[in-house]
Protein backbone atom coordinates (compact mmCIF):
# COMPACT_ATOMS: atom_id res chain seq x y z
CA UNK A 1 0.00 0.00 0.00
CA UNK A 2 1.48 2.97 -1.23
CA UNK A 3 1.78 5.66 1.86
CA UNK A 4 -0.93 8.98 1.09
CA UNK A 5 0.43 11.90 -0.41
CA UNK A 6 0.13 15.27 0.83
CA UNK A 7 1.51 18.35 0.13
CA UNK A 8 1.25 22.04 0.64
CA UNK A 9 -1.00 24.00 -2.00
CA UNK A 10 -0.33 27.77 -3.43
CA UNK A 11 -3.15 28.86 -5.46
CA UNK A 12 -2.30 32.17 -6.83
CA UNK A 13 -3.92 35.16 -7.33
CA UNK A 14 -5.88 33.81 -10.28
CA UNK A 15 -7.73 30.84 -9.06
CA UNK A 16 -9.50 32.75 -6.13
CA UNK A 17 -10.67 35.34 -9.29
CA UNK A 18 -10.73 34.40 -12.58
CA UNK A 19 -9.86 31.16 -12.71
CA UNK A 20 -12.05 30.01 -9.67
CA UNK A 21 -12.68 26.61 -11.73
CA UNK A 22 -9.30 25.41 -11.64
CA UNK A 23 -8.94 26.27 -7.73
CA UNK A 24 -11.83 23.92 -8.00
CA UNK A 25 -11.46 21.32 -10.30
CA UNK A 26 -7.89 20.88 -8.47
CA UNK A 27 -9.29 20.52 -4.96
CA UNK A 28 -11.56 17.63 -5.98
CA UNK A 29 -9.64 16.06 -8.34
CA UNK A 30 -7.08 15.74 -5.48
CA UNK A 31 -9.88 14.90 -3.27
CA UNK A 32 -11.34 11.72 -5.34
CA UNK A 33 -7.58 11.17 -5.87
CA UNK A 34 -6.75 10.64 -1.91
CA UNK A 35 -3.88 13.76 -2.44
CA UNK A 36 -3.72 15.68 0.33
CA UNK A 37 -4.21 19.66 -0.06
CA UNK A 38 -3.55 22.22 2.26
CA UNK A 39 -3.73 25.60 1.51
CA UNK A 40 -0.19 27.87 2.75
CA UNK A 41 -2.33 30.44 4.99
CA UNK A 42 -2.23 34.42 3.94
CA UNK A 43 -0.17 34.02 0.87
CA UNK A 44 0.37 36.37 -1.37
CA UNK A 45 1.07 37.47 -4.96
CA UNK A 46 4.42 35.90 -6.43
CA UNK A 47 4.59 39.10 -8.28
CA UNK A 48 4.16 37.31 -11.51
CA UNK A 49 5.47 38.98 -14.94
CA UNK A 50 4.94 42.75 -13.66
CA UNK A 51 7.06 42.37 -10.52
CA UNK A 52 10.53 40.42 -12.44
CA UNK A 53 9.69 43.02 -15.09
CA UNK A 54 10.74 46.14 -13.41
CA UNK A 55 12.42 45.36 -9.94
CA UNK A 56 13.73 41.67 -9.59
CA UNK A 57 14.75 42.13 -5.60
CA UNK A 58 10.86 42.84 -5.00
CA UNK A 59 10.13 39.67 -7.34
CA UNK A 60 13.09 37.56 -5.53
CA UNK A 61 11.71 38.55 -1.95
CA UNK A 62 8.12 38.24 -2.65
CA UNK A 63 8.91 34.10 -3.44
CA UNK A 64 11.19 34.13 -0.72
CA UNK A 65 8.69 34.91 1.96
CA UNK A 66 6.03 32.73 0.23
CA UNK A 67 8.67 30.17 0.14
CA UNK A 68 9.32 30.83 3.91
CA UNK A 69 5.79 30.55 4.55
CA UNK A 70 5.24 27.25 2.39
CA UNK A 71 7.56 25.77 4.62
CA UNK A 72 5.25 25.91 7.46
CA UNK A 73 3.18 23.41 6.16
CA UNK A 74 4.16 19.97 5.68
CA UNK A 75 4.85 18.67 2.28
CA UNK A 76 6.22 19.45 -1.11
CA UNK A 77 4.40 22.51 -2.04
CA UNK A 78 1.83 22.02 -4.94
CA UNK A 79 1.38 25.19 -7.28
CA UNK A 80 -0.94 25.17 -9.91
CA UNK A 81 -0.23 28.40 -11.71
CA UNK A 82 2.37 28.38 -14.34
CA UNK A 83 3.39 31.88 -13.60
CA UNK A 84 3.36 31.00 -9.89
CA UNK A 85 5.24 28.12 -10.58
CA UNK A 86 7.97 29.59 -12.83
CA UNK A 87 8.87 32.59 -10.28
CA UNK A 88 9.20 30.33 -7.33
CA UNK A 89 11.55 27.91 -9.41
CA UNK A 90 13.42 31.04 -10.46
CA UNK A 91 13.67 32.50 -7.00
CA UNK A 92 15.11 28.83 -5.64
CA UNK A 93 17.32 28.73 -8.39
CA UNK A 94 18.64 32.01 -8.23
CA UNK A 95 19.27 32.29 -4.57
CA UNK A 96 20.50 29.04 -4.60
CA UNK A 97 23.60 30.20 -7.56
CA UNK A 98 24.13 34.40 -6.60
CA UNK A 99 24.93 34.82 -3.40
CA UNK A 100 24.74 38.72 -4.02
CA UNK A 101 21.43 38.33 -4.56
CA UNK A 102 20.68 35.95 -1.95
CA UNK A 103 22.27 38.40 0.97
CA UNK A 104 20.27 41.28 -0.52
CA UNK A 105 16.85 39.33 -0.38
CA UNK A 106 17.89 38.23 3.08
CA UNK A 107 18.06 41.33 4.21
CA UNK A 108 14.55 42.31 2.33
CA UNK A 109 12.77 39.98 4.12
CA UNK A 110 14.61 39.84 7.09
CA UNK A 111 14.48 35.89 7.81
CA UNK A 112 16.33 33.18 6.84
CA UNK A 113 15.60 31.62 3.67
CA UNK A 114 13.85 28.44 2.74
CA UNK A 115 14.92 27.05 -0.55
CA UNK A 116 15.11 23.26 0.17
CA UNK A 117 11.50 22.70 -0.19
CA UNK A 118 10.16 20.95 -3.24
CA UNK A 119 7.97 23.41 -5.56
CA UNK A 120 6.05 21.35 -7.62
CA UNK A 121 3.38 22.16 -10.47
CA UNK A 122 0.43 19.92 -10.51
CA UNK A 123 1.49 18.06 -14.21
CA UNK A 124 4.57 16.84 -11.85
CA UNK A 125 2.31 15.43 -9.14
CA UNK A 126 0.18 13.35 -11.40
CA UNK A 127 2.87 12.16 -13.40
CA UNK A 128 5.39 11.50 -11.23
CA UNK A 129 4.24 11.55 -7.44
CA UNK A 130 1.21 9.94 -8.15
CA UNK A 131 2.36 7.99 -11.14
CA UNK A 132 0.45 7.53 -14.66
CA UNK A 133 -0.15 3.86 -14.00
CA UNK A 134 -1.96 4.90 -10.55
CA UNK A 135 -3.37 7.50 -12.50
CA UNK A 136 -4.74 5.52 -15.19
CA UNK A 137 -6.22 2.81 -12.49
CA UNK A 138 -8.33 5.92 -11.21
CA UNK A 139 -10.05 6.52 -14.46
CA UNK A 140 -13.86 5.55 -14.15
CA UNK A 141 -13.98 7.10 -17.66
CA UNK A 142 -12.17 7.40 -20.10
CA UNK A 143 -12.22 10.25 -22.60
CA UNK A 144 -12.31 8.05 -25.47
CA UNK A 145 -12.63 9.89 -29.04
CA UNK A 146 -11.33 13.39 -27.62
CA UNK A 147 -8.82 15.12 -28.98
CA UNK A 148 -6.99 17.82 -27.24
CA UNK A 149 -4.41 19.84 -28.35
CA UNK A 150 -2.12 20.36 -24.81
CA UNK A 151 -0.92 24.20 -24.88
CA UNK A 152 2.06 24.32 -22.57
CA UNK A 153 2.69 27.75 -23.30
CA UNK A 154 6.09 29.63 -21.73
CA UNK A 155 6.31 28.98 -18.42
CA UNK A 156 5.99 25.63 -17.55
CA UNK A 157 8.87 24.34 -19.53
CA UNK A 158 11.31 27.77 -19.88
CA UNK A 159 14.28 28.27 -19.55
CA UNK A 160 15.55 24.74 -19.32
CA UNK A 161 17.70 24.48 -16.59
CA UNK A 162 15.04 26.01 -14.53
CA UNK A 163 11.44 24.42 -13.55
CA UNK A 164 12.77 20.98 -14.69
CA UNK A 165 9.52 19.89 -15.23
CA UNK A 166 9.82 18.61 -18.54
CA UNK A 167 11.75 19.19 -21.78
CA UNK A 168 11.96 22.68 -23.17
CA UNK A 169 11.30 22.62 -26.53
CA UNK A 170 9.83 19.40 -26.55
CA UNK A 171 7.80 18.49 -23.61
CA UNK A 172 5.38 15.37 -23.68
CA UNK A 173 4.68 15.69 -19.98
CA UNK A 174 0.92 17.45 -20.43
CA UNK A 175 0.40 14.69 -23.17
CA UNK A 176 1.26 11.64 -21.20
CA UNK A 177 -1.69 12.98 -17.82
CA UNK A 178 -4.35 13.23 -20.85
CA UNK A 179 -3.38 10.36 -22.70
CA UNK A 180 -3.41 8.23 -19.05
CA UNK A 181 -7.13 9.75 -18.77
CA UNK A 182 -8.16 7.97 -22.01
CA UNK A 183 -7.85 10.96 -24.31
CA UNK A 184 -6.00 11.10 -27.82
CA UNK A 185 -3.96 14.08 -28.11
CA UNK A 186 -2.99 16.16 -31.78
CA UNK A 187 0.56 17.27 -32.97
CA UNK A 188 0.51 20.93 -33.45
CA UNK A 189 2.78 23.51 -34.33
CA UNK A 190 1.99 26.35 -31.81
CA UNK A 191 1.90 24.10 -28.73
CA UNK A 192 5.10 26.30 -27.24
CA UNK A 193 4.29 29.31 -28.42
CA UNK A 194 3.76 32.99 -26.31
CA UNK A 195 -0.16 33.94 -25.72
CA UNK A 196 0.96 37.32 -25.23
CA UNK A 197 0.10 36.79 -21.44
CA UNK A 198 -0.05 39.97 -19.11
CA UNK A 199 -0.02 42.09 -22.27
CA UNK A 200 -4.02 41.24 -22.33
CA UNK A 201 -4.37 44.53 -19.87
CA UNK A 202 -1.88 46.99 -22.05
CA UNK A 203 -1.89 45.64 -25.06
CA UNK A 204 -4.80 43.74 -26.08
CA UNK A 205 -4.05 43.74 -29.71
CA UNK A 206 -0.56 41.98 -29.71
CA UNK A 207 -2.54 39.13 -27.30
CA UNK A 208 -5.37 38.77 -29.95
CA UNK A 209 -3.07 38.56 -32.99
CA UNK A 210 -0.88 36.16 -31.10
CA UNK A 211 -3.56 33.92 -29.39
CA UNK A 212 -5.52 33.78 -33.07
CA UNK A 213 -2.16 31.61 -34.33
CA UNK A 214 -2.70 29.67 -31.40
CA UNK A 215 -6.44 28.77 -31.96
CA UNK A 216 -5.31 28.32 -35.69
CA UNK A 217 -2.87 25.73 -35.21
CA UNK A 218 -5.40 23.73 -33.27
CA UNK A 219 -7.93 23.94 -35.19
CA UNK A 220 -5.90 23.15 -38.32
CA UNK A 221 -4.62 20.04 -35.89
CA UNK A 222 -8.16 18.86 -35.87
CA UNK A 223 -8.13 19.67 -32.24
CA UNK A 224 -11.94 19.16 -30.17
CA UNK A 225 -10.51 21.33 -27.47
CA UNK A 226 -7.27 22.71 -26.18
CA UNK A 227 -5.55 21.77 -22.46
CA UNK A 228 -3.55 24.51 -20.43
CA UNK A 229 -2.33 24.42 -17.31
CA UNK A 230 -1.53 28.11 -16.81
CA UNK A 231 -4.67 30.76 -15.81
CA UNK A 232 -3.17 33.72 -18.13
CA UNK A 233 -3.12 31.18 -21.13
CA UNK A 234 -6.49 30.25 -20.48
CA UNK A 235 -7.95 33.57 -20.14
CA UNK A 236 -6.65 34.79 -23.31
CA UNK A 237 -7.48 31.58 -24.89
CA UNK A 238 -10.89 31.54 -23.74
CA UNK A 239 -12.18 34.66 -22.48
CA UNK A 240 -10.64 36.57 -25.59
CA UNK A 241 -12.45 33.89 -28.49
CA UNK A 242 -14.77 34.99 -29.21
CA UNK A 243 -13.38 38.58 -29.78
CA UNK A 244 -10.38 36.98 -31.85
CA UNK A 245 -12.99 35.24 -34.09
CA UNK A 246 -14.89 38.65 -34.73
CA UNK A 247 -11.46 40.00 -35.63
CA UNK A 248 -10.20 37.42 -37.79
CA UNK A 249 -13.51 35.81 -39.23
CA UNK A 250 -12.91 32.95 -38.32
CA UNK A 251 -14.88 29.89 -36.64
CA UNK A 252 -13.13 28.28 -34.11
CA UNK A 253 -15.63 26.93 -31.00
CA UNK A 254 -13.06 25.37 -28.97
CA UNK A 255 -13.30 25.03 -25.33
CA UNK A 256 -10.44 25.24 -23.20
CA UNK A 257 -10.18 23.41 -20.01
CA UNK A 258 -7.59 23.07 -17.30
CA UNK A 259 -5.86 20.15 -17.01
CA UNK A 260 -7.32 19.27 -13.42
CA UNK A 261 -11.10 19.20 -15.36
CA UNK A 262 -10.35 16.80 -17.54
CA UNK A 263 -8.42 14.56 -15.49
CA UNK A 264 -10.89 14.74 -13.19
CA UNK A 265 -13.89 14.44 -15.34
CA UNK A 266 -12.17 11.08 -16.74
CA UNK A 267 -12.15 9.87 -12.86
CA UNK A 268 -16.14 10.51 -12.81
CA UNK A 269 -16.52 14.07 -11.24
CA UNK A 270 -19.04 15.77 -12.25
CA UNK A 271 -19.85 19.21 -14.26
CA UNK A 272 -20.56 20.95 -10.79
CA UNK A 273 -17.67 19.68 -9.18
CA UNK A 274 -15.34 21.08 -12.07
CA UNK A 275 -16.60 24.30 -12.64
CA UNK A 276 -17.37 23.69 -16.42
CA UNK A 277 -20.04 26.43 -15.97
CA UNK A 278 -17.44 29.37 -15.42
CA UNK A 279 -15.78 28.24 -18.72
CA UNK A 280 -16.61 31.05 -21.64
CA UNK A 281 -16.60 28.70 -24.70
CA UNK A 282 -19.40 26.73 -24.07
CA UNK A 283 -18.10 22.65 -23.39
CA UNK A 284 -21.06 20.59 -22.97
CA UNK A 285 -22.18 20.61 -26.66
CA UNK A 286 -18.78 18.66 -27.32
CA UNK A 287 -19.03 16.36 -24.17
CA UNK A 288 -22.82 15.62 -24.82
CA UNK A 289 -21.39 14.65 -28.53
CA UNK A 290 -18.61 12.61 -27.49
CA UNK A 291 -20.65 10.76 -24.44
CA UNK A 292 -18.63 11.85 -21.96
CA UNK A 293 -21.44 13.96 -19.54
CA UNK B 1 15.39 55.77 -34.70
CA UNK B 2 17.07 53.95 -37.57
CA UNK B 3 17.88 56.58 -39.69
CA UNK B 4 19.74 58.08 -36.59
CA UNK B 5 23.52 58.46 -37.25
CA UNK B 6 24.89 56.08 -34.83
CA UNK B 7 28.71 57.36 -33.90
CA UNK B 8 31.14 54.48 -32.25
CA UNK B 9 34.46 55.67 -30.66
CA UNK B 10 36.28 54.27 -27.90
CA UNK B 11 34.29 57.45 -25.88
CA UNK B 12 30.67 56.24 -26.87
CA UNK B 13 31.88 52.49 -25.85
CA UNK B 14 30.69 52.61 -22.16
CA UNK B 15 31.48 49.32 -20.91
CA UNK B 16 30.15 50.63 -17.07
CA UNK B 17 26.83 49.92 -18.50
CA UNK B 18 27.19 46.81 -20.26
CA UNK B 19 28.75 45.63 -16.81
CA UNK B 20 26.00 46.96 -14.76
CA UNK B 21 23.22 45.20 -17.11
CA UNK B 22 25.25 42.12 -16.61
CA UNK B 23 25.24 42.27 -12.82
CA UNK B 24 21.39 42.90 -12.44
CA UNK B 25 21.03 39.93 -14.97
CA UNK B 26 23.25 38.09 -13.82
CA UNK B 27 24.53 36.50 -17.28
CA UNK B 28 27.00 37.87 -20.09
CA UNK B 29 25.92 40.71 -22.47
CA UNK B 30 29.50 40.47 -24.31
CA UNK B 31 29.26 36.69 -24.86
CA UNK B 32 26.73 37.12 -27.76
CA UNK B 33 28.08 36.12 -31.37
CA UNK B 34 24.83 37.30 -33.43
CA UNK B 35 23.60 34.45 -34.52
CA UNK B 36 20.11 35.70 -34.33
CA UNK B 37 18.15 32.51 -32.67
CA UNK B 38 16.52 34.45 -30.19
CA UNK B 39 14.83 36.73 -32.54
CA UNK B 40 14.24 34.17 -34.74
CA UNK B 41 11.83 32.58 -32.13
CA UNK B 42 11.08 35.80 -30.08
CA UNK B 43 7.28 36.11 -30.36
CA UNK B 44 7.37 39.55 -30.12
CA UNK B 45 10.17 40.58 -32.39
CA UNK B 46 7.87 41.65 -35.02
CA UNK B 47 5.96 44.62 -32.51
CA UNK B 48 9.61 45.59 -31.45
CA UNK B 49 11.84 48.48 -34.02
CA UNK B 50 14.99 46.41 -32.39
CA UNK B 51 14.34 43.06 -32.22
CA UNK B 52 16.32 41.26 -29.55
CA UNK B 53 19.57 40.57 -31.18
CA UNK B 54 19.87 43.51 -32.04
CA UNK B 55 18.87 45.17 -28.47
CA UNK B 56 22.67 43.05 -27.38
CA UNK B 57 24.57 44.31 -30.42
CA UNK B 58 23.23 47.99 -29.05
CA UNK B 59 24.55 47.23 -25.77
CA UNK B 60 27.77 45.66 -27.01
CA UNK B 61 28.60 48.92 -29.35
CA UNK B 62 27.74 51.24 -25.93
CA UNK B 63 24.39 52.59 -27.93
CA UNK B 64 22.12 51.63 -24.20
CA UNK B 65 20.27 55.10 -24.95
CA UNK B 66 18.34 54.10 -28.24
CA UNK B 67 17.73 50.80 -26.44
CA UNK B 68 16.06 52.32 -23.53
CA UNK B 69 14.57 54.75 -25.67
CA UNK B 70 12.93 52.57 -27.85
CA UNK B 71 9.71 50.20 -27.12
CA UNK B 72 11.52 47.15 -27.53
CA UNK B 73 12.27 46.23 -23.98
CA UNK B 74 8.33 46.95 -23.16
CA UNK B 75 7.40 44.62 -25.83
CA UNK B 76 9.63 41.69 -24.35
CA UNK B 77 6.89 38.91 -22.74
CA UNK B 78 9.29 37.39 -20.84
CA UNK B 79 8.67 33.95 -22.48
CA UNK B 80 12.03 32.77 -22.39
CA UNK B 81 12.24 31.89 -25.74
CA UNK B 82 15.59 33.20 -26.30
CA UNK B 83 17.24 32.48 -23.30
CA UNK B 84 16.34 28.54 -24.37
CA UNK B 85 18.12 28.83 -27.28
CA UNK B 86 21.09 31.03 -26.84
CA UNK B 87 23.68 28.71 -28.03
CA UNK B 88 26.04 30.97 -25.70
CA UNK B 89 23.93 31.02 -22.64
CA UNK B 90 23.29 34.69 -22.64
CA UNK B 91 20.27 35.09 -20.57
CA UNK B 92 17.94 37.56 -22.57
CA UNK B 93 15.02 37.51 -20.77
CA UNK B 94 16.92 38.22 -17.49
CA UNK B 95 18.90 41.51 -19.91
CA UNK B 96 15.54 42.60 -20.50
CA UNK B 97 14.40 42.46 -16.97
CA UNK B 98 17.78 44.42 -16.41
CA UNK B 99 17.24 47.34 -18.91
CA UNK B 100 13.40 47.64 -17.78
CA UNK B 101 14.85 48.15 -14.07
CA UNK B 102 17.37 50.84 -15.39
CA UNK B 103 14.79 52.69 -17.51
CA UNK B 104 11.92 52.66 -14.58
CA UNK B 105 14.37 53.86 -12.03
CA UNK B 106 15.13 56.60 -14.31
CA UNK B 107 11.73 57.28 -14.91
CA UNK B 108 12.04 55.69 -18.32
CA UNK B 109 12.32 58.15 -21.65
CA UNK B 110 10.55 55.09 -23.44
CA UNK B 111 6.54 55.71 -24.92
CA UNK B 112 5.57 52.61 -23.37
CA UNK B 113 3.09 54.39 -20.57
CA UNK B 114 0.92 51.58 -20.89
CA UNK B 115 2.82 48.96 -20.32
CA UNK B 116 4.46 50.89 -17.48
CA UNK B 117 1.02 51.42 -15.81
CA UNK B 118 -0.04 48.15 -16.20
CA UNK B 119 2.88 47.31 -14.45
CA UNK B 120 2.56 50.08 -11.68
CA UNK B 121 -0.68 49.31 -10.25
CA UNK B 122 -0.19 45.75 -10.43
CA UNK B 123 3.02 46.31 -7.79
CA UNK B 124 0.45 48.97 -6.00
CA UNK B 125 -1.93 45.97 -5.58
CA UNK B 126 0.29 43.81 -4.34
CA UNK B 127 1.21 46.66 -1.68
CA UNK B 128 -2.36 47.33 -0.70
CA UNK B 129 -4.20 44.18 -0.88
CA UNK B 130 -1.11 41.28 -1.48
CA UNK B 131 -3.21 39.99 -4.02
CA UNK B 132 -4.17 40.90 -7.24
CA UNK B 133 -7.94 41.76 -8.07
CA UNK B 134 -8.36 41.81 -11.98
CA UNK B 135 -11.33 43.32 -11.46
CA UNK B 136 -9.87 46.88 -9.58
CA UNK B 137 -6.67 46.27 -11.78
CA UNK B 138 -8.70 46.25 -15.20
CA UNK B 139 -10.79 49.18 -14.05
CA UNK B 140 -8.44 51.31 -12.58
CA UNK B 141 -6.42 50.42 -15.82
CA UNK B 142 -8.96 51.62 -17.97
CA UNK B 143 -9.82 54.78 -15.93
CA UNK B 144 -6.14 56.12 -15.68
CA UNK B 145 -5.34 55.24 -19.23
CA UNK B 146 -8.59 57.10 -20.27
CA UNK B 147 -9.76 53.82 -22.28
CA UNK B 148 -13.12 54.22 -20.35
CA UNK B 149 -14.72 51.69 -22.77
CA UNK B 150 -12.00 49.06 -23.37
CA UNK B 151 -13.00 45.47 -22.94
CA UNK B 152 -16.20 46.56 -21.50
CA UNK B 153 -18.29 43.94 -22.83
CA UNK B 154 -16.07 41.36 -21.22
CA UNK B 155 -16.93 42.71 -17.78
CA UNK B 156 -20.82 41.42 -17.19
CA UNK B 157 -19.77 37.88 -18.57
CA UNK B 158 -17.01 37.65 -16.16
CA UNK B 159 -19.04 38.11 -13.24
CA UNK B 160 -21.64 36.32 -14.34
CA UNK B 161 -19.43 33.48 -14.60
CA UNK B 162 -18.05 34.46 -10.97
CA UNK B 163 -14.89 34.84 -12.34
CA UNK B 164 -14.32 38.74 -11.09
CA UNK B 165 -14.78 39.00 -7.50
CA UNK B 166 -15.90 42.15 -6.01
CA UNK B 167 -15.07 41.78 -2.48
CA UNK B 168 -12.21 40.39 -0.96
CA UNK B 169 -10.63 39.21 2.11
CA UNK B 170 -8.05 40.82 3.87
CA UNK B 171 -4.32 39.39 3.93
CA UNK B 172 -2.90 38.97 7.20
CA UNK B 173 0.66 39.14 5.91
CA UNK B 174 -0.29 43.00 4.83
CA UNK B 175 2.35 44.27 7.54
CA UNK B 176 5.03 42.04 6.03
CA UNK B 177 4.47 42.54 2.75
CA UNK B 178 4.99 46.73 3.56
CA UNK B 179 8.37 45.83 5.41
CA UNK B 180 9.52 43.85 2.29
CA UNK B 181 9.00 47.04 -0.18
CA UNK B 182 9.93 49.47 2.74
CA UNK B 183 12.83 47.38 3.49
CA UNK B 184 14.13 46.75 -0.04
CA UNK B 185 13.63 51.00 -0.69
CA UNK B 186 16.26 51.01 2.45
CA UNK B 187 18.77 49.12 0.71
CA UNK B 188 18.53 50.68 -2.24
CA UNK B 189 18.60 54.15 -0.86
CA UNK B 190 22.02 52.93 1.28
CA UNK B 191 23.18 51.96 -2.05
CA UNK B 192 23.63 48.05 -1.28
CA UNK B 193 21.21 46.55 -3.49
CA UNK B 194 21.62 46.46 -7.40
Amino acid sequence: MNKKLNYSYYPGCSLHASASEYDLSTRELFKTLNIGLTEVPDWFCCGATPAHNVDELLSLSLCAKNLELADKVEGDLAVACAACFSRLKFTQHTLEENMTKRKQVEKAIDAPLKLDGKVKHLLDILARDLGLERLAAAVKKPLSGLKVACYYGCLLTRPPDVPNLDCAEAPTIMEQVVEAAGAETVAWTHRLECCGANFTLSRPGVVIQLTNAILESAKDAGADCIMVGCPLCHGNLDIRQKEIEGVYKADYNLPVFYLTQLVGLSVGLGADKLGLDAMIVNPLPLLKEKGLL
Amino acid sequence: MKKKKMIISQETMDIDFVRKVEALADTSVRRCFQCGKCSAGCPMATFMEHPPNRVVRLLQLGQWRRVLEGRSIWYCASCETCSTRCPNKVHLASIMDALRKLSWDAHGPSKEGYVQLANKLFLQNIRTYGRQYEMRLAAVFNVKSGQFLKDLMLGPKLIAKGKLKMFHSKNKNLPEIEKIFTRIAEIRAKGEAL
